[in-house]
C-alpha cells in the first residue's frame, strides 16, 4: 500500500467513526432524514464562507456551514409547530431552498475556483492526500486527515461526557425535562455535533456519502443489539468495515470511491437484516412459524384432554378430527412427544403429567394475560415471548 | 389536620397555538394526599402535570412546590410519564430504565455507579421486577414496563409523585400492586398525585380528588366533594356512580 492508499482509508474510516456517533441517536430520535436536510442545506454555507475566508478548510468555514445546518432544524421545526405541514413535508421544503441558494451562489460567484456541485455532493477521497497541511514548512499529512481527526476528538469528548444526557433525553423527553436536563439544548447540542461532522467530512465524501455514513451504520447495528452502548460500538464498527472494504471495492473497480463505500453500507445491511440473529427476516418467519405450530400443539393437547374416549384420541383420527394435513399433524406430534408431553400406546395418544399441566398453564395465560407463572416456558416456546 | 401545601397552582393558563387547553387553574394540594385528577379526554390532565413540572410553559400563572418554583425544588418531585410516551424499542434494560430515576440526583456529566446500581436494584425488587432486571424493555408486558415506570420514580426518593395514567393497559394484579405502593408512599406522608380514568375506583384508590375539564371544577377530599353533582359538572352528562363507604 503507497502512502496516500493509507492515508485515504484512515480519512474514510475516521470520517465513519465520526458520522456513527451523532447517527445513532439520530436513528434512535427517529430523525434520520434531518441529516439529509442538514447535508444538503450546509451548501451556502460553505459558499459563503469560501467567499469571505477563500479556503475550504478554514475552521470559520466550517462554523459557518454548521450554522446553516442548525438554521435548517430551526426552519423545519418552526414550520412543523405551525401544525400546518407534517414534519417530513417540512424537512422537503426547508433544505432543497437552501440547498438551491447554494447552488445559485456557485453558478454566479465560484465557476472559477474548486468548488462545483459534483464535488461537493459526492466528494473526492482520492484527491484528500494531494491537499497537505504544512505546520512551518513541514508536511503533516492531508488536511483532510487533520479536520476530522478534530471533529471526532470532539464528538467523543462529547459523548463521553454527555452519554447519559443524551440516553435519557432521547428515550424520555418527558423525564428528561422534568429532571433538569434540558431536551432542547441536548437536542440543539446533536444537532450542530451533527452538522459539523457533515460539513467536516463533506470535502472528503460528499453530501450523499456523509447521510449514509450517519444512517446505515446504526440502523444495521439496531438490527443486532439491545444495548445502546454496543449498538454505538457495532456501528463505528460497520462503518470503519464498509469504510475500508469500499476504498478496496473501488480500486478493483476503478470506480468513485464515495459510491463504493455507500455500496458496502447498504449491502451490509441487507445481510443483517436477513439474518439478524432476533430481528432479521429470517429469524422472524421461522419464529412465526414456531409459534403456529406451538398453537397447533395447545389446540392438540387441549382436544387430548377434553376426550378420553379412546377412538377420539387415536393417531389416525386426529387428522380428521382437528382437521390438520398429516405434515402438521407429524411435526405437531413429534413436538409434543419431544417434551414428553404425550405417550403414545398402541397408536392411541394420551396426555401425561407434565402435558396437562402445561396444558392448564397455557389456558390460564391465555385467558388472565398473566406473564409471572409462565416464565420459565418462555425459554423453549416462541408462543409466550410476547 | 392538613396544613402544609405539597403544591399550588396559581391563576394557570396553558395553550397549544393559542389555544387555551387550561384556564385560570387555582389549585392546592395539601402534604400527604393520594389525589387523582379526574376529566374527560382533553380535560388538561397531562397539560396540567407537565406545566407543574416545567415540561411546557403555561402563557400565565405560577406553580409553587413548597412554596419554592419547581426549578429549585426538582429534587422534592418525581415523575412518571405516560407509558405511550416513550419508544419501548429503545436499546437498553429494565434495569437501565430505573437507573435513569437516579440522574436527576446526580448532575450534568457525572455518570451512575455502584450506589445508584443498588438503589435502582432495590426499587426493581419492591416492585417485583427483580427478575426482569436484564430484560430489554420491548420484551416486558404492558404491566411489567408500568412497574418500571414506577419503580424509576421510587429510586428518586421524592416528597411528591406525579403519575400519569399509571393504570392504563395493566392486568388486574399490577393494579393492585402498584395502588399498594402508593398508599405506602402517602403512609410515609409522601404527596401522590394520579391521573386517573376510571372513576368506579376513586373512592376505593384516593383520599384526595380534582375534578378538571379546561377549568378546574372541584377539589377536595374524595368523600366530600366526589358526587355525581361534580362529575355532571365535569362531563357535562348525567352521571349516577354509587359511592361505596
Amino acid at each position: 500500500m503507497s502512502n496516500a492508499q493509507i492515508e485515504i482509508q484512515l480519512i474514510a474510516s475516521l470520517v465513519a467513526i465520526a458520522c456513527a456517533i451523532p447517527g445513532t441517536f439520530l436513528v434512535l430520535r427517529k430523525m434520520a432524514m434531518i441529516s439529509d436536510a442538514i447535508s444538503h442545506s450546509i451548501l451556502p454555507g460553505i459558499v459563503i464562507g469560501f467567499f469571505i475566508t477563500q479556503d475550504l478548510n478554514s475552521p470559520l468555514l466550517i462554523l459557518l456551514a454548521a450554522l446553516t445546518g442548525i438554521i435548517t432544524v430551526i426552519l423545519v421545526e418552526y414550520i412543523q409547530k405551525t401544525g400546518l405541514v407534517k414534519e417530513d413535508t417540512a424537512i422537503g421544503l426547508v433544505f432543497p431552498a437552501l440547498f438551491s441558494i447554494g447552488v445559485i451562489l456557485i453558478a454566479k460567484n465560484a465557476n472559477d475556483v474548486h468548488l462545483d456541485v459534483d464535488a461537493v455532493l459526492l466528494g473526492e477521497l482520492a484527491f484528500a492526500p494531494f491537499d497537505r497541511l504544512l505546520i512551518a514548512g513541514v508536511d503533516v499529512g492531508p488536511k483532510s486527515l487533520w479536520i476530522i481527526g478534530c471533529i471526532l476528538l470532539i464528538t467523543i469528548g462529547l459523548l463521553f461526557a454527555f452519554f447519559k444526557e443524551l440516553k435519557i433525553s432521547t428515550f424520555d423527553v418527558g423525564l428528561s425535562a422534568s429532571l433538569g436536563f434540558s431536551p432542547t439544548i441536548i437536542h440543539y447540542g446533536l444537532m450542530t455535533v451533527s452538522s459539523v461532522t457533515t460539513v467536516g467530512a463533506f470535502d472528503a465524501v460528499g453530501a450523499i456519502l456523509v447521510v449514509a455514513l450517519m444512517i446505515a451504520p446504526a440502523a444495521t447495528a439496531y438490527l443486532l443489539t439491545t444495548n445502546l452502548k454496543r449498538m454505538l460500538v457495532y456501528a463505528i464498527c460497520f462503518g470503519v468495515f464498509s469504510a475500508m472494504s469500499g476504498y478496496w471495492l473501488a480500486h478493483w473497480l476503478d470506480a468513485s470511491i464515495a459510491g463504493s463505500i455507500t455500496t458496502m453500507l447498504g449491502l451490509l445491511f441487507l445481510v443483517i437484516y436477513l439474518f439478524a440473529p432476533n430481528k432479521g427476516v429470517i429469524a422472524v418467519l421461522y419464529r412465526e412459524k414456531q409459534q403456529r405450530t406451538e398453537v397447533s400443539l395447545l389446540t392438540f393437547l387441549l382436544h387430548l384432554r377434553n376426550h378420553s374416549e379412546e377412538e377420539e384420541r387415536h393417531v389416525n383420527h386426529l387428522n380428521e378430527h382437528i382437521n390438520w394435513q398429516k405434515v402438521r399433524s407429524k411435526t405437531v406430534l413429534e413436538l409434543a412427544l419431544k417434551n414428553n408431553m404425550i405417550v403414545i400406546d398402541n397408536d392411541v395418544v394420551s396426555l401425561t403429567e407434565k402435558g396437562n399441566d402445561f396444558t392448564s398453564q397455557a389456558i390460564d395465560y391465555i385467558i388472565t394475560n398473566e406473564d409471572s407463572k409462565i416464565e420459565h416456558m418462555k425459554d423453549d416456546f416462541f408462543l409466550f415471548r410476547g | 389536620m392538613k396544613n402544609n401545601i405539597a403544591v399550588k397552582v396559581d391563576d394557570l393558563t396553558v395553550a397549544y397555538n393559542y389555544k387555551p387547553v387550561l384556564w385560570d387553574i387555582d389549585l392546592e394540594i395539601p402534604e400527604g394526599v393520594l389525589m387523582a385528577i379526574v376529566g374527560p379526554n382533553g380535560a388538561g390532565k397531562s397539560t396540567l402535570i407537565k406545566s407543574i413540572l416545567g415540561i411546557l410553559n403555561p402563557i400565565a400563572g405560577s406553580v409553587s412546590i413548597y412554596g419554592k418554583s419547581y426549578e429549585k425544588q426538582r429534587a422534592l418531585v418525581a415523575y412518571v410519564p405516560q407509558k405511550g410516551s416513550v419508544d419501548w424499542d429503545f436499546p437498553t434494560t429494565a434495569l437501565d430504565v430505573v437507573m435513569m430515576g437516579t440522574y436527576g440526583s446526580l448532575g450534568w456529566i457525572k455518570r451512575p455507579g455502584q450506589k445508584e446500581k443498588k438503589i435502582a436494584l432495590e426499587a426493581l425488587e419492591k416492585v417485583g421486577m427483580l427478575p426482569f432486571k436484564n430484560r430489554q424493555i420491548s420484551q416486558l408486558s404492558g404491566g411489567q414496563q408500568q412497574r418500571i415506570f414506577l419503580a424509576r420514580a421510587l429510586v428518586q426518593d421524592a416528597s411528591i409523585y406525579f403519575m400519569d395514567e399509571p393504570f392504563q393497559g395493566v392486568d388486574a394484579t399490577t393494579e393492585i400492586a402498584i395502588i399498594n405502593i402508593l398508599k405506602e408512599l402517602r403512609k410515609a406522608n409522601k404527596t401522590v398525585i394520579v391521573v386517573h380514568h376510571d372513576l368506579q375506583t376513586v373512592p376505593e384508590y384516593f383520599d384526595w380528588v380534582t375534578f378538571l375539564n379546561v377549568k378546574k371544577i372541584a377539589t377536595g377530599p374524595v368523600k366530600d366533594i366526589f358526587n355525581d353533582d361534580n362529575l355532571t359538572k365535569t362531563y357535562g352528562i348525567n352521571y349516577k356512580v354509587s359511592i361505596q363507604e
